[in-house]
């Protein structure tokens, strides 16, 4: 994408070594499976899963009468139950993840889609149903959650249809509108994962985003950037536009290299700590990595946000 | 070059100005598409880095281009190092070339390393075919005496050009007169208005104070290559080298110096040919060499065999004509070379094999001293030219033609003037002499006419001789072109009579030489492998000063060359042909220098019911005759040891003809160039114009 002379902010998506993305997602999904996935959510249920303090807000059909008449102690009884949770994949679609450079096998959209596919894999093999939403975009269709045989090809055919569109920073409701129906049909105890560069996103993309790890929801990001976009590797005098916001810096890269990096490590620690916050948690990855360890990664942290 | 197109030329120093706007061009820096743009900071402008030279190749383009359009804009004042000739209206021309391949040609025209003027005379000529169009005619003459006819006209420049090819550097004399009138007869009858005859020679054929070579009124004179004249240039040669016995006798010839020096005495015994002394010193004569150190100066005679050397014997400062007889060892081998030592300026003579060979040629003279001699005494006129002709040949002063046959057989050729007739013994012992091989110069006076009863020439010379008054004195000179130039001084000749032939006398024969009038002059009758010449006119004083003037010294020269031609002369000039009457298989190889493979087969033709073969190149041959193998020789030919060039007439050189820097319209070829670079700069803009947006549109 070195040297491009835009005219449209749509711009397809060069797949390259990624492609074909439904064989490849499968190799990596079986690269990754665990057995099925025991739900450890603690509710109603059938089986009895141990006793907890009564907080305010609880069902009180789950009081311990017992255990207060024994020890004088308010205290809940809780139980296990296998339940279907839904994971639900947000995908970033703007301009921005079309990017390429040269040293990558291919654009951030296209190793997201990977990423994403493997997972709804591993989520479908599960039984879990699998939904999928888009920021920004063309020629998107998301998803409502589902599972069943035919779904993972429901989620690779909307992921290889995309292309990536959109101005985030021109358009703030952007994020909003993507954010929204996840909101709407994730419902507790889903996960929620969201694959995006964090570059180019409006201020208030935050509060639109960060709510996706509220109500007994997991959130992951993973956050993908470029290998040129983790180490700056152009050299000399640049002029560098960026794919939204219209931003045009000419600078010396072999000068501002480091400046550049502490400015991304301290992006990344800033939604890091936003997102930790709220019990979720940032994988960040670069296209150039292996998409198998990145996919074992995010479940890793889905389990660990879980915990 | 004018001042145009100096000034035109001028343009391409402007050949930096794409230079400069390459290096200087401060451009803005390669703008990149970067997501995490708005993360790097902006770099202060003044910490742009200038711009390098870069896209080589498109500033080579235009630089090129720059190039070109000032050689475009100085054409057609672009001139081209290459002979051309210069058109009277843009006509069609019609050119006899006459190209010299004698021996003098081979010299180098600067250093050793450079081409020989043989060299550039052949390229020349080629350069002259380049520029010649459809419709142009060309012949091709040959200047190595005899000068010949390579190519009559034609307007087939392929052919030409192929026949240009085929010539080879020889051995021969020069004959440039000949050659000369060879070339104006080839173009008589052409149809194109402009026609020339190009001398592409040196010059240098060994009669410097002749007059100067001219063209005529019907085709023009052109010598287009002044850098190929001879120069005077200092050079010897071993002519002849033979064998006899445990001798060998060496002549050396060099080139002519002003004054002699003594000649140093040694081992060998040498003596001073009469000739040298003869040699023309006139004040005109250029030399390069001071006075007393001429070109045999240091220099020596070595007789050797292979790798070894049997004599050696050093020349005098000022050798002109030198014949040194060295003694052999015992232990000689039969294969031996002489050469000089040292360098000269034709290599290619200083070396010659030595060959086993006969006695010199006996001229047998039978002439009337009480009718045909000096007033202030000694020998006859005859005898004195033909030792001041130095042409290697004894001369037997006899009584009376010897009526045996037997007695003939010691002589090779035979002059015979005004005899009363011969009697029938004489004229059988003649002929049968003839038929074997010997020449008979038979001139025709008023004895010849007187014969008594019983008395003539027949078969010799058929019919009656009768003698009376010329009404038309004078040779045509024109008919006398075997003589070349010295033909001239016969044409306002005033005998006071001449004989006449029957016509029977002239069936079967060559009229080598006609009076003006058309009656023969000199008539050539060949007999067996012989030959006789019948001159019309004696050699009395008395009667004509035939005898006085330069065309009789040619004559006899000629006279003793076709005797030593017909007489199975071993040893002729490298041009003189061998003739073999009677002969019905004949072969003749020049030997190589590295044995049998490097052997050179010689073409024998047929002309006028006589074989013959013509050695080109100095050396020895081995002639076949009927089966029978001998070995000849071929040597270099001493007048051609004069490198000093004959005049020219002005209008000869005159540029208006042409020369070797012909102006050639090249304005076509720089201005297709031009368009080639001009399409190469669109083509690399277009195709960097596809490049920046190929990738952007959906």
């Amino acid at each position: 994408m070195e040297g491009i002379a835009v005219r449209s902010s749509v711009f397809p998506i060069e797949w390259g070594a990624l492609a074909p993305l439904r064989l490849r997602a499968r190799t990596i999904a079986e690269g990754v499976y665990a057995g099925p996935h025991r739900s450890v959510r603690k509710g109603s249920g059938v089986e009895f899963g141990g006793q907890r303090s009564y907080v305010p807000g609880d069902d009180l059909r789950f009081i311990d009468r017992r255990s207060l008449l024994r020890h004088d102690k308010l205290m809940v009884r809780e139980f296990e139950t296998e339940t279907d949770r839904a994971l639900w994949l947000c995908v970033d679609a703007t301009a921005s993840m079309a990017y390429k450079s040269d040293a990558a096998p291919g654009a951030k959209y296209a190793y997201a889609a990977l990423i994403s596919a493997a997972l709804a894999r591993v989520a479908l093999a599960t039984g879990d149903p699998v939904g999928l939403g888009f920021i920004g975009g063309d020629g998107v269709h998301p998803l409502t959650a589902s599972a069943g045989r035919e779904a993972f090809d429901r989620v690779v055919g909307s992921l290889e249809s995309a292309r990536a569109a959109g101005d985030a920073s021109a358009d703030p409701g952007t994020v909003e509108r993507a954010v929204a129906p996840i909101m709407k049909k994730a419902r507790r105890g889903s996960v929620i994962v969201l694959l995006s560069d964090l570059l180019d996103l409006p201020a208030r993309a935050r509060l639109d985003l960060l709510p996706l790890g509220t109500g007994g929801r997991t959130l992951v990001v993973l956050q993908v950037l470029d290998p040129a976009e983790v180490d700056l590797t152009f050299s000399g005098s640049v002029r560098l536009r960026s794919f939204e916001g219209d931003v045009v810096v000419e600078a010396d890269v072999d000068e501002v290299r480091a400046a550049y990096k502490e400015r991304l490590a301290a992006l990344t620690a800033g939604w890091t700590k936003d997102i930790e916050g709220r019990g979720g948690r940032l994988v960040r990855a670069s296209t150039k990595d292996d998409a198998t360890t990145v996919t074992r990664a995010v479940l890793r942290a889905i389990a660990e946000a879980r915990t | 070059m004018n001042f145009f197109a100096s000034a035109a030329l001028l343009v391409a120093v402007l050949v930096a100005a794409p230079l400069a706007a390459h290096l200087l061009r401060r451009r803005r820096a390669e703008e990149k598409r970067f997501p995490a743009a708005a993360l790097v900071p902006a770099t202060p402008p003044t910490a742009r880095r200038r711009s390098s030279l870069e896209d080589r190749f498109l500033f080579s383009v235009r630089a090129l281009s720059v190039i070109a359009l000032a050689v475009l804009g100085a054409t057609p004042f672009v001139q081209c190092n290459r002979l051309s000739l210069a058109r009277q209206g843009g006509a069609s021309v019609a050119l006899a070339i006459v190209l010299d391949d004698s021996l003098s040609m081979r010299a180098k025209m600067r250093d050793a390393a450079g081409p020989t003027r043989f060299e550039r005379a052949k390229s020349g000529a080629a350069e002259l075919l380049r520029g010649l169009q459809n419709g142009d005619a060309v012949a091709i003459v040959l200047a190595g005496a005899p000068a010949r006819v390579l190519l009559a006209a034609s307007t087939d420049l392929a052919g030409v050009s192929a026949a240009i090819d085929s010539i080879e550097p020889s051995d021969r004399a020069t004959d440039l007169d000949t050659a000369l009138r060879l070339g104006t007869d080839l173009l008589k009858g052409l149809p194109q208005i402009d026609k020339r005859v190009v001398l592409l020679s040196d010059l240098a054929d060994g009669d410097p104070s002749a007059a100067p070579l001219a063209g005529t009124n019907d085709a023009a004179l052109w010598a287009p290559l002044p850098e190929i004249e001879a120069r005077s240039e200092p050079d010897c040669a071993v002519v002849r080298a033979e064998r006899a016995g445990a001798s060998v006798r060496v002549r050396v010839t060099c080139t002519p110096v002003l004054s002699v020096a003594p000649m140093p005495r040694a081992s060998g015994s040498a003596s001073a040919d009469p000739a040298a002394s003869a040699a023309p010193r006139s004040p005109g004569d250029a030399l390069n060499t001071p006075p007393g150190d001429g070109p045999s100066a240091g220099r020596s005679v070595q007789v050797r065999s292979a790798d070894r050397l049997l004599r050696a014997f050093p020349l005098g400062p000022a050798v002109r004509n030198e014949e040194v007889t060295l003694e052999l060892p015992q232990d000689a081998p039969e294969s031996i070379t002489v050469r000089l030592t040292g360098t000269d300026a034709i290599a290619e003579d200083d070396t010659a094999p030595v060959s086993a060979l006969g006695a010199k040629l006996k001229v047998a003279l039978v002439v009337d001293t009480a009718a045909t001699h000096i007033e202030t005494g000694g020998a006859s006129p005859v005898e004195q030219a033909l030792a001041a002709l130095a042409l290697d040949a004894e001369t037997h002063p006899l009584a009376t033609v010897p009526d045996h046959a037997e007695e003939l057989t010691r002589y090779g050729a035979l002059l015979v003037d005004d005899a009363p007739g011969f009697t029938p013994e004489v004229r059988r012992a003649v002929a049968s002499w003839v038929e074997k091989g010997g020449v008979l110069l038979l001139t025709l006076g008023p004895k010849a006419a007187a014969a008594p009863l019983g008395a003539g020439f027949d078969p010799l010379v058929p019919g009656v001789v009768r003698w009376g008054a010329t009404a038309s004195p004078g040779i045509d000179a024109a008919s006398f072109a075997i003589l070349g130039s010295s033909a001239t001084t016969l044409e306002d000749m005033a005998p006071r009579g001449r004989s006449s032939l029957e016509a029977e006398a002239l069936q079967n024969a060559d009229i080598l030489a006609k009076w003006k009038d058309g009656a023969p002059f000199l008539v050539r009758r060949s007999l067996g492998r012989g030959a006789v010449l019948a001159l019309t006119l004696p050699l009395t004083t008395s009667e004509s000063d035939l005898a006085f003037r330069p065309a009789f010294l040619a004559l006899l020269d000629r006279f003793v060359r076709i005797a030593r031609a017909r007489g199975g002369s071993p040893r002729v000039d490298a041009g003189d042909a061998w003739t073999f009457d009677g002969a019905k298989t004949v072969t003749v190889f020049r030997e190589g220098a590295s044995g049998p493979a490097s052997r050179v087969k010689i073409p024998v033709i047929e002309a006028d019911r006589r074989m013959k073969a013509t050695p080109g190149v100095a050396g020895v041959y081995d002639v076949a005759i009927d089966g029978e193998h001998e070995v000849r020789v071929a040597t270099v030919p001493e007048r051609e040891i004069d490198l000093r060039p004959r005049p020219l007439v002005q209008n000869a050189r005159d540029a208006r003809l042409g020369g070797a820097a012909g102006a050639v319209d090249v304005s076509a070829y720089v201005a297709l160039a031009l368009l080639f670079l001009a399409t190469a700069e669109l083509a690399m803009r277009a195709r960097a114009k596809v490049q920046d947006a190929r990738p952007t549109e959906t």
